[in-house]
């Protein structure tokens, strides 16, 4: 028993050290957040809360898991691991340098509250390290966030963010493998069919119908469009919307592929002729 | 020494305690109810006043200062007779108190459900009861010092130094965040708008935390725990310093709920830096409980009054730790709107208030009837369920929580979006909110258990409504003033000891305050940002009144992710007219800061009506009556003349014309509803909420130019 707990403890702190440790360097690496993908700090914390969860839910198990040891049996279990116990014990002296509970009564306060006592054990050293530890920590970070002003603010953040963001839009557009209105083709795989048929089906038939009939918004199978035909125009209008006749902008819903995706979709349904469609809205086009 | 005999009430400390476990029980309820409705939106029953948006407040409110409340003051009213060695100062007070603050929780309920709130977190009843909550605490408080003048004991114990802590704080917080200008007899307008709002709001709702459930707490803790594992304080110097500390440097860290958000840097790194250094101070009352019970172990594993507590201890350092952590301003990037947030709270709230409540009731409960407890087993049973439940509810918040966030912030390799859609990363974490549910409802379980337990020992025993006792009068001796000693000198003076305690929560206040409130470069002014009209305004009170802000934020963080998805991120200047702000805490929806224009006014009515008609598988509640109700102008020229007594400048008169504006506004919408088949007259409560969605957001707005 003694074995076990002495090594699931050791396991345990030396866990929660290792992931620990990037949680606190990269507190200072913030001007990273959120300029390409997230570190890796942020999953080691997050391992580390779940670890540190489990980890008391077993405490816990130990302690109200275990059974009652005798005196005699305690003694022998503590002989048999006697040397590993040692250190710990002595880690336990240097940092916390509790009064023995044998002597305890030198250092019980001679008052006395409704039968509470209290004993005047030191403030345990580890308790005080920790706190000057944060207070430093504190002070450095102040100066380094308001007096130096070495780390960005909250908005310089954003636009080195941005900059680097827009680099690489423009990197992506170079190379073709961002679609805009201009570089977008139909696409005729059946995958991609059935893709622009589900995206079709969650977000657009509320207004154009299952079928693409049309509703509040117009019928989608007939040679007349409003706002153009063709897979550059689709793409466009449903990119950027027409907000003033109730057709939302979808690119904060929809990436550039998925719009593709829904535009060659609709194209798909050209002359299925749905039953009692609505009226010819726009200009005819002829064709496609 | 002549003793003198006097009695204890124990009928008050019976009373709360009934009391705690009546609240309990319904907050938890409701609790269950609300969480179920994220995962089976029918549950909300197309009723306004059993929608998420009304009855989450009522949960916080009931389990807050309901349940806690009630728990705070029956372990306090039990205590603090004992270590004062004197009954309470008045028993005609302390029957005040208790059936005044029964009879504000009512009061909260009726009004909640009804949908009259100030929509301010943990602050959301109105003015009436606000006036209520601050005559009933005076009570309490004279009723409380008078016990500590009369004492007989020369020497306040730590549990009573937390107590002054507490009863001086939470009288300055309420205070302070409810200063508003009633419209009418259960709605009012708050005095600070905006930036300014924000910083006191969670200036009170952090420091609602520290002061109602953490150091009325620890004041339990050090009468409740060492009574119960009969060994004596580990440390009194651990006491005096983390007592201190604590309450010096909580009051400061208000703001770490505002990082990323349109509040100044210089304060966001304040509520940083005095959130890290909170751990160090918080862990020394987790220290003092656990090693008070060195060399009591062994009655842990026997006892389930220590268990609960030993866990409910443990839970607080956990929590305490975790919190400066999320303090952190990349941590918080993470987990800021999140469940992860509601997964802290509820560790703090499931394990720490409640466990250490349910290790006072199991102890006291007997000790009140003179017997002992109904059934220890039961009692172990009920420890395992809510132990378990705990697990439950908090691992599958934090993942919910995580996972989400991620998803929120991820772009794919072509640098758009991957979930550009909210909802899809909602509908991801239902299998959460299920596991969430089945927590809360083990945890409600074994509630329900130990209320069973304690009523049978209750039933078994004999109740004494007053405990005879006696006790020497106070003995003053001289307390040498000197090193080492010298708080004990402080100890025998209860006075001055409550106004050091309020210097110390003062400090870290008006730092904050004073430059938020008079340095204008703070909240830099915007030319564009211009006052709400009539018909907004009263949109915006239909807002509050639902309670909106509960799943919707309207503050864009500073982030690519948040501003490829909502739009421009906020500024303090556009904020200059909200009173109340409506930023929010968690986004279970989107943010709606810029939704104006966004859709269309259809889109809107449709999906108020029936929100999966536009959304399929939106968790949001219908709200069908909003389209039916008639929006009531009568309140529209007081509020215009409340607003503009606020500073909000509507020129002078125009609260006799603000109504013709309004229906023409009004008009304008049903018109254009009309036109794209909707058949609705301009006068519903719809077309007014309308006009605000429409507004939100645009006075500085980046118009999109259309193709063509």
């Amino acid at each position: 028993m003694k074995l076990i707990k002495y090594f699931s403890k050791k396991l345990l702190f030396g866990l929660i050290f290792f992931i620990l440790s990037p949680v606190f360097i990269s507190v200072f690496a913030q001007g990273v957040t959120e300029s390409g993908e997230i570190g890796e700090g942020y999953y080691n914390f997050i391992i580390f809360l779940f670890v540190l969860l489990v980890a008391v839910v077993f405490a816990l198990l130990f302690v109200f898991g275990m059974k009652e040891v005798s005196v005699e049996e305690e003694d022998f279990l503590l002989k048999t691991v006697k040397a590993p116990n040692k250190y710990l014990q002595k880690l336990n002296q240097i940092l916390t340098r509790p009064t023995p509970i044998e002597k305890e009564s030198d250092i019980l306060l001679d008052h006395e509250y409704d039968g509470i006592r209290e004993l005047n054990n030191r403030i345990p050293p580890w308790f005080n390290y920790l706190f000057i530890a944060t207070i430093i920590f504190s002070i450095i970070y102040f100066f380094d966030y308001e007096i130096f002003e070495s780390s960005p603010s909250q908005i310089q953040e954003y636009n080195i963010e941005i900059q680097t963001a827009t680099l690489q839009k423009e990197e992506l557009l170079k190379t073709g493998s961002l679609l805009d209105e201009n570089s977008v083709t139909v696409l005729n795989d059946l995958a991609s069919l059935n893709n622009g048929k589900e995206i079709f089906t969650i977000n657009c038939v509320a207004c154009h119908r299952p079928d693409a009939g049309g509703l509040v918004g117009p019928n989608l199978t007939d040679d007349y469009w409003i706002h153009g035909n063709g897979i550059k125009n689709i793409f466009r209008t449903i990119t950027n919307g027409v907000p003033e006749k109730g057709m939302i902008s979808w690119k904060s819903q929809l990436n550039p592929k998925q719009i593709q995706e829904v535009s060659s979709y609709i194209i798909s349904l050209y002359g299925t002729n749905p039953v009692n469609p609505k009226p010819p809205q726009g200009e005819k086009y002829s064709g496609e | 020494m002549e003793l003198e005999r006097f009695s204890y009430d124990n009928k008050i400390v019976r009373n709360f305690g009934f009391a705690t476990m009546l609240w309990g029980i319904v907050g938890m309820l409701v609790g269950l109810i609300i969480a179920s409705q994220l995962f089976y939106p029918a549950l909300n029953l197309n009723l306004q006043y059993t929608t998420f948006g009304r009855l989450r407040p009522l949960h916080t409110n009931a389990v807050i200062f309901a349940f806690v409340g009630n728990a705070i003051f029956m372990g306090l009213y039990y205590s603090l007779q004992r270590l004062c060695k004197a009954r309470m100062f008045s028993d005609k007070l302390s029957k005040i108190h208790f059936w005044g603050w029964q009879l504000i929780i009512v009061a909260a309920a009726i009004t909640l459900v009804m949908g009259f709130t100030t929509s301010k977190e943990y602050a959301e009843l109105e003015w009436p009861i606000d006036l209520g909550i601050t005559l009933v605490w005076v009570i309490f408080g004279i009723n409380m010092f008078g016990t500590i003048l009369k004492r007989r004991e020369q020497h306040l114990y730590v549990a009573i130094w937390f107590f002054i802590a507490t009863w001086v704080t939470v009288a300055v917080l309420h205070i302070v965040n409810s200063i508003e200008v009633p419209v009418s007899f259960l709605k009012s307008y708050p005095i600070y708008a905006g930036v300014q709002d924000a910083l006191v709001q969670w200036w009170y709702g952090h420091n609602a935390v520290a002061f109602f459930l953490t150091t009325p707490y620890l004041g339990l803790m050090y009468y409740f725990l060492p009574k119960a594992a009969n060994r004596p304080i580990y440390s009194y110097k651990l006491s005096i310093l983390h007592f201190w500390a604590l309450i010096f440097i909580y009051i400061w860290a208000g703001p770490h709920h505002l990082l990323y958000t349109a509040l100044p840097d210089w304060a966001q790194t304040l509520g940083v830096i005095f959130s890290v250094m909170l751990i160090a101070p918080s862990w020394g009352g987790m220290l003092n409980g656990l090693l008070t019970l060195r060399g009591a172990w062994d009655k842990v594993r026997e006892e389930p009054v220590l268990k609960f507590m030993v866990v409910a201890v443990t839970a607080y350092g956990m929590s305490t730790f975790e919190g400066p952590m999320m303090a952190l301003k990349n941590v918080n990037a993470i987990a800021h709107y999140t469940d992860w947030i509601i997964a802290h709270v509820h560790i703090g709230g499931l394990a720490w208030n409640g466990f250490l409540t349910f290790g006072v009731l199991y102890w006291l409960i007997p000790k009140l009837y003179k017997t002992e407890l109904f059934s220890k087993k039961l009692a172990n049973v009920h420890f395992w369920i809510g132990t378990l439940g705990i697990v439950f509810y908090a691992s599958a918040m934090y993942w919910s929580g995580i996972a989400q966030s991620l998803m929120w912030k991820e772009f794919t390799d072509l640098g758009v979006l991957q979930y550009p859609n909210f909802l899809e990363t909602t509908l991801q974490i239902i299998p959460m909110y299920i596991i969430r549910a089945f927590g809360g409802l083990l945890y409600l379980s074994g509630s329900i258990i130990m209320v069973y337990n304690l009523v049978k020992t209750a039933k078994a025993g004999k109740f004494v409504s007053s405990e005879e006792t006696e006790a020497s009068a106070m003995i003053r001796t001289k307390d040498r003033f000197k090193k080492g000693i010298r708080h004990r000198f402080l100890e025998s003076k209860p006075i001055l000891f409550l106004t050091l305690a309020t210097a110390a929560i003062l400090v870290g206040t008006l730092v904050e305050f004073i430059p938020t409130f008079l340095v204008k470069s703070n909240i830099p002014t915007i030319a564009n940002v211009k006052p709400y009209s009539p018909l907004e305004l009263q949109g915006r009170d239909i807002y509050i009144r639902e309670g909106c802000v509960g799943c919707h934020s309207q503050m864009i963080r500073p982030f690519r992710s948040e501003t490829e998805r909502y739009g421009e991120y906020s500024k303090a200047g556009e904020f200059v007219y909200d009173h109340p702000f409506l930023w929010g805490s968690k986004r279970t929806g989107p943010d709606l800061q810029r939704i104006g224009d966004k859709y269309p006014n259809i889109w809107h009515y449709m999906h108020m009506e029936d929100p999966t008609s536009m959304s399929p598988g939106s968790i949001m509640p219908h709200y069908p009556l909003l389209l039916s109700q008639k929006l009531d102008i009568s309140t529209t020229p007081k509020k215009i003349e409340v607003m503009r007594s606020l500073g909000v400048p509507y020129p002078d008169g125009y609260e006799n014309i603000a109504n013709k504006d309004l229906k023409k506004q009004a008009d304008e919408i049903a018109k254009n509803l009309n036109e794209n088949g909707i058949a609705t007259s301009s006068e519903k409560e719809i077309i007014a909420l309308i006009a605000y969605l429409q507004r939100m957001g645009t006075d500085i707005k980046v118009k999109n130019v259309i193709g063509k």
